[in-house]
């Protein structure tokens, strides 16, 4: 099979995917008893006339499949309407958000990836030496401790004993920046970044270390490895070697996380009072702000099908035989 | 001076409990140009002695004591930096299976070209020519180096490891079984294609193989292993014709040959010595059915002159040992008063035009536009019957459909057009009434005894399962299990039922994966090369048990194997597969020896003889098996057949074409002479072909290499 024939059917099954996710967030809002309105009439806040005034405005009165249209339709143009309780555009409160998130979440990842994978490969290659038991250890230690707590222990040994770092959200209170440039790309963002910044990093090696070693542990007596070192290839060629062969179920496991990245880790933002994503997803819930709730699911659920399409073409262009066969 | 000289070798590889002393005091040399081979089972030692020589031992393994010598360089205490610039430049490595030993994430070419840069300070297009070059010297396109090496077949990749061994024009090859799990045509093209190159670029080859056949074929001197010990020594010829030491005579008489019908295949009772200990007596004193008490006292020193020496405390009274030895008695095998393989019963199973085509993937357009799909005929229209207490023989090379044919039957698959027939009823109603009553009727036996049993179930809990599925009481389970453990040679049971697989070796193993298969009383039993992975010596046991099987419980028995040898003194009746096509059927006796179809002539020729007097001409069959996708019209295998005229590209001949009482051939042309027919006309097609792409390199580079 070709790989262009392979790309096809891997972005149409996305596709599809997409747009069943999206039918289920549409119906699964829809199957709630009552609309966000209801509530407004019985607290006598407003009459049934303008009730229905404002069902008007936000379309409501239409039957279920037009709204459905209409609902796809803005989606996919990236309008996510008018949040219920803060009168503003649900873009204007989730995407910075999201980027704050981002930000935080995705160079650690990145790091964390990188780092661990390579040292996993290590370890796995020099499988019973001290580093392989010391690296399984100490991550396995942070992968099992809960990252508040990882936070938590953070804050306590270097902001309040050291006193080397602040210890709350993404700058002082008295800094005000504007736009995307001054917020991420200062000194004070940096001294409130790096605590929430080595919490995930921790937390996530863990998985790359052990899935590195793992992978390399069982290339180690495969017969092309032996070729290898009959042909007088250095010992680091060699890992390289196992390392290139045992990539696959690292890029799965990386474009998997990546996408649930989307998500952010509530627990994370809270400790550190990280204004993300995660937390706005729960602020909206408890506010029952439709719209918001709306529109920021289906960011996840479209960045790990997205995630998910990358990973399977990363695949095809990591492992020659996956081009061949129907995958 | 030799080029390599080993020198009162040990080896040990230490284990958390014990070491175990893999080569004890072996001593052998390789002289500039020669081929040397080094013959033995697993657990030989002779792997670990090749290891050794590249430094490739593993982490756990260890030279004790002993030298080995390179050009006069001591081998076994260079660092791991200097052994970098031995290796490949000065020995290089054939590994054993192709299949796995090319690196599935780079381009053939991109192989070749690393050992290349490892060691020389080349160019990237000199090191791509030189490639190009090496491809072309082992028949491979040169076109092709770019390619992934699952784009190769198994023949095509071994042959891709010798082209990369070449590549640096070394003084030794060391070649670790490099033709075991190819089929026997492409082995003998690819030993062929060896010697050629050895002969050519006068390089030495360490050959390291278990086929007694290969060695006998393309070796000068060789050593024959047991237990980390040289048994007997000297040059091919001596050894293989007038074996001295008992084990290489068991060895040779184990290896089948195809000619020889119906003989009680011999095999050596026992199995290896752990070898935790440094022997103390001769290693191969237990399975020794001359052994006394003599040969407890220590191993035998190698006695004799350089021609042949033998480890043996009765190297003179070699000539009354190898009569005794060639008879199956003196190993302690029971035959039959009387060849009662001519009793054969009813019919148990009938396949008329059977079918078995999978569908290919297509392109979306072509789905969505109704395109007729192509299909991959792997078992095309076959006719087949089996009967009580026979045993059918089908042969055919990897790819041919045989296995295939082998599930469908047994309906592990489902056929896609013909019947089959179980006992005059169509399989598809037996399974449609009672599928359990069918699958307790007919049974299979895998390849490979390492997989097919569950490594958490002992013996009991295995052979037993198939008849609690059956819902049959428990006294009654007992008492047939112990029955079916003993019937395949496991005696006393009691010591095997309580083990697990890992405490069993290969033959125990895949005797209890018969008995499996045999404690239901199934009336049909298939096999699908059931002995492939078991050492000579073990292989014939196994058929032995089989032969046996057929005879007393009066079970049909298909044996499908590549291995023809095997085939010819098991099976009553040989059926020869090309494409997914029956060619040839008929009496064993008379398709072995006067094969009709040129396929199954060639692949009969192309088995190696043990026996070293005989010079058997190779069968250097031109191409590959084409993609059974688009098969060209007419007889499937005219595009490699030296006869086919214009009729056999038209038109699909019938079986019975050729027909002579039972023996049918498929062919317009039936062979009557295989030599000049067959043989000579591949032989010159090659030469022919050699000359054209030799013209070609001249063409490209004038002058230089001779």
């Amino acid at each position: 099979m070709s790989f262009q024939r392979f790309l096809i059917k891997r972005t149409a099954i996305a596709a599809m995917l997409t747009l069943i996710s999206v039918s289920v967030i549409f119906a699964s809002l829809r199957l709630l008893p009552s609309d966000p309105f209801s509530g407004l009439v019985a607290s006598g806040a407003l009459t049934a006339e303008q009730v229905t005034q404002l069902r008007e405005m936000y379309g409501l009165d239409e039957p279920i499949y037009v709204q459905y249209l209409k609902y796809v339709r803005n989606l996919f143009t990236l309008q996510f309407g008018i949040s219920l309780t803060q009168q503003r555009p649900v873009g204007e409160i989730i995407i910075p958000a999201l980027m704050n998130t981002l930000v935080l979440l995705l160079p650690a990842l990145v790091v964390t990836a990188v780092v661990s994978s390579v040292a996993g490969m290590y370890a796995g290659w020099n499988r019973g030496s001290k580093f392989e038991q010391a690296g399984i250890v100490v991550t396995t230690f942070f992968r099992a401790s809960p990252i508040f707590v990882t936070g938590i222990l953070l804050l306590i040994v270097f902001s309040y004993g050291l006193n080397w770092l602040p210890a709350f959200g993404m700058r002082s209170p008295m800094a005000n920046p504007q736009g995307y440039a001054q917020t991420y790309l200062s000194v004070d963002f940096l001294k409130h970044y790096i605590l929430p910044f080595t919490a995930t990093v921790l937390f996530y090696s863990g998985d790359f270390l052990m899935l590195a070693r793992n992978s390399v542990v069982e290339r180690k007596g495969s017969e092309f490895l032996m070729l290898h070192r009959a042909k007088g290839l250095s010992e680091m060629k060699q890992l390289a070697r196992a390392g290139r062969n045992s990539l696959l179920p690292l890029v799965t496991y990386f474009a998997l996380r990546t996408g649930m990245l989307f998500q952010g880790v509530i627990t994370l933002e809270v400790v550190f009072a990280w204004p993300g994503i995660g937390r706005a997803l729960v602020q909206a819930i408890l506010n029952q702000d439709y719209p918001t709730v709306q529109a920021a699911v289906f960011i996840m659920a479209l960045a790990v099908i997205v995630m998910n399409l990358t990973a399977d073409i990363a695949y095809a262009k990591l492992d020659p035989t996956i081009k061949a066969g129907d995958v | 001076m030799s080029l390599l000289e080993v020198d009162d070798v040990k080896i040990t590889y230490r284990t958390p409990d014990k070491d175990v002393h893999a080569v004890n005091n072996v001593s052998f040399s390789i002289e500039e140009g020669d081929n040397y081979g080094l013959v033995g089972e697993s657990g030989s030692g002779k792997s670990t002695l090749a290891k050794s020589v590249l430094g490739l031992l593993d982490d756990n393994g260890e030279i004790r004591s002993g030298s080995i010598t390179f050009n006069g360089r001591e081998l076994t205490n260079l660092s791991e930096r200097e052994w970098r610039d031995v290796r490949w430049e000065e020995i290089a490595y054939i590994p054993q299976s192709a299949m796995d030993s090319l690196d599935p994430v780079m381009t053939v070419g991109e192989q070749i070209r690393e050992a290349i840069h490892t060691h020389k300070d080349v160019t990237d297009a000199a090191a791509n020519e030189r490639v190009e070059e090496v491809f072309d010297i082992v028949g491979l396109d040169p076109g092709r180096t770019e390619d992934y090496p699952h784009e190769f077949s198994g023949g095509m990749r071994q042959r891709v490891t010798i082209a990369m061994a070449l590549v640096l024009d070394p003084d030794l090859i060391i070649a670790d079984e490099p033709t075991t799990g190819l089929d026997v045509i492409v082995q003998d093209k690819i030993v062929q294609k060896l010697m050629e190159i050895q002969e050519e670029i006068d390089s030495s080859l360490l050959l390291i193989t278990h086929e007694v056949g290969v060695v006998a074929e393309t070796c000068d001197e060789v050593s024959v292993l047991y237990g980390g010990k040289v048994m007997e020594q000297g040059k091919t010829f001596d050894v293989f014709n007038d074996p001295h030491n008992p084990y290489t005579m068991g060895l040779k008489n184990a290896f089948p040959e195809v000619d020889e019908f119906d003989e009680n295949a011999i095999s050596i009772p026992g199995s290896l010595p752990d070898l935790v200990e440094e022997p103390t007596g001769c290693v191969f004193r237990n399975r020794c059915p001359f052994a006394t008490e003599e040969c407890e006292s220590a191993h035998p020193p190698l006695v004799g002159d350089e021609d042949q020496a033998s480890a043996c405390y009765y190297n003179d009274r070699a000539d009354e040992l190898q009569e005794r030895a060639a008879d199956p008695e003196t190993w302690g095998i029971d035959v039959p008063e009387d060849d009662e393989g001519s009793d054969v019963g009813e019919v148990i199973v009938e396949t008329d035009g059977l079918e078995k085509w999978f569908e290919q993937s297509q392109s979306i357009v072509a789905d969505l536009l109704g395109g007729e799909p192509n299909y991959v005929k792997a078992v095309n229209g076959v006719d087949l019957d089996i009967r009580e207490g026979e045993i059918l023989g089908i042969a055919g090379e990897s790819g041919c459909g045989k296995s295939t044919l082998a599930e469908v039957v047994s309906a592990l698959q489902s056929q896609t057009g013909g019947d089959i027939l179980f006992e005059g009823r169509p399989v598809d109603d037996l399974l449609d009434e009672d599928t359990k009553q069918f699958r307790s009727k007919v049974q299979f036996i895998f390849q490979d005894p390492f997989d097919s049993l569950n490594p958490r179930q002992r013996v009991r809990a295995a052979v037993s399962e198939p008849l609690k599925v059956q819902g049959v009481e428990p006294e009654e389970i007992e008492r047939r299990v112990r029955q079916t453990v003993s019937d395949v040679g496991l005696n006393p049971p009691e010591k095997y039922l309580d083990k697990h697989p890992d405490q069993l070796s290969g033959g125990e193993r895949q005797r209890v994966a018969i008995a499996q298969a045999l404690v239901l009383d199934p009336r049909l039993l298939i096999c699908d090369e059931p002995a492939s992975m078991l050492d000579v010596s073990l292989k014939a046991n196994i058929l032995n048990i089989l032969r046996e099987m057929a005879d007393e419980r009066d079970i049909g028995i298909a044996y499908i194997s590549h291995d023809l040898a095997s085939l010819s003194q098991i099976a009553d009746r040989l059926a020869v597969m090309y494409l997914g096509r029956v060619v040839e059927t008929g009496p064993t006796e008379e398709v072995v020896e006067n094969p009709k179809h040129p396929y199954a002539a060639s692949l009969l020729e192309a088995s190696p003889r043990a026996d070293p007097s005989i010079d058997r001409q190779r069968v250097l069959l031109p191409g590959e098996p084409p993609n059974p996708v688009d098969l060209p019209g007419g007889c499937n295998f005219a595009p490699r057949c030296p006869k086919a005229t214009d009729k056999c590209r038209q038109e699909d001949p019938a079986r019975s074409e050729f027909a002579d009482g039972d023996h049918e051939a498929a062919c317009f042309y039936p062979v009557e002479d295989i030599e000049s027919e067959l043989l000579a006309r591949y032989a010159r097609e090659r030469e022919q072909a050699d000359r054209e792409s030799a013209a070609n390199i001249a063409e490209h580079e004038p002058a230089t290499e001779t």
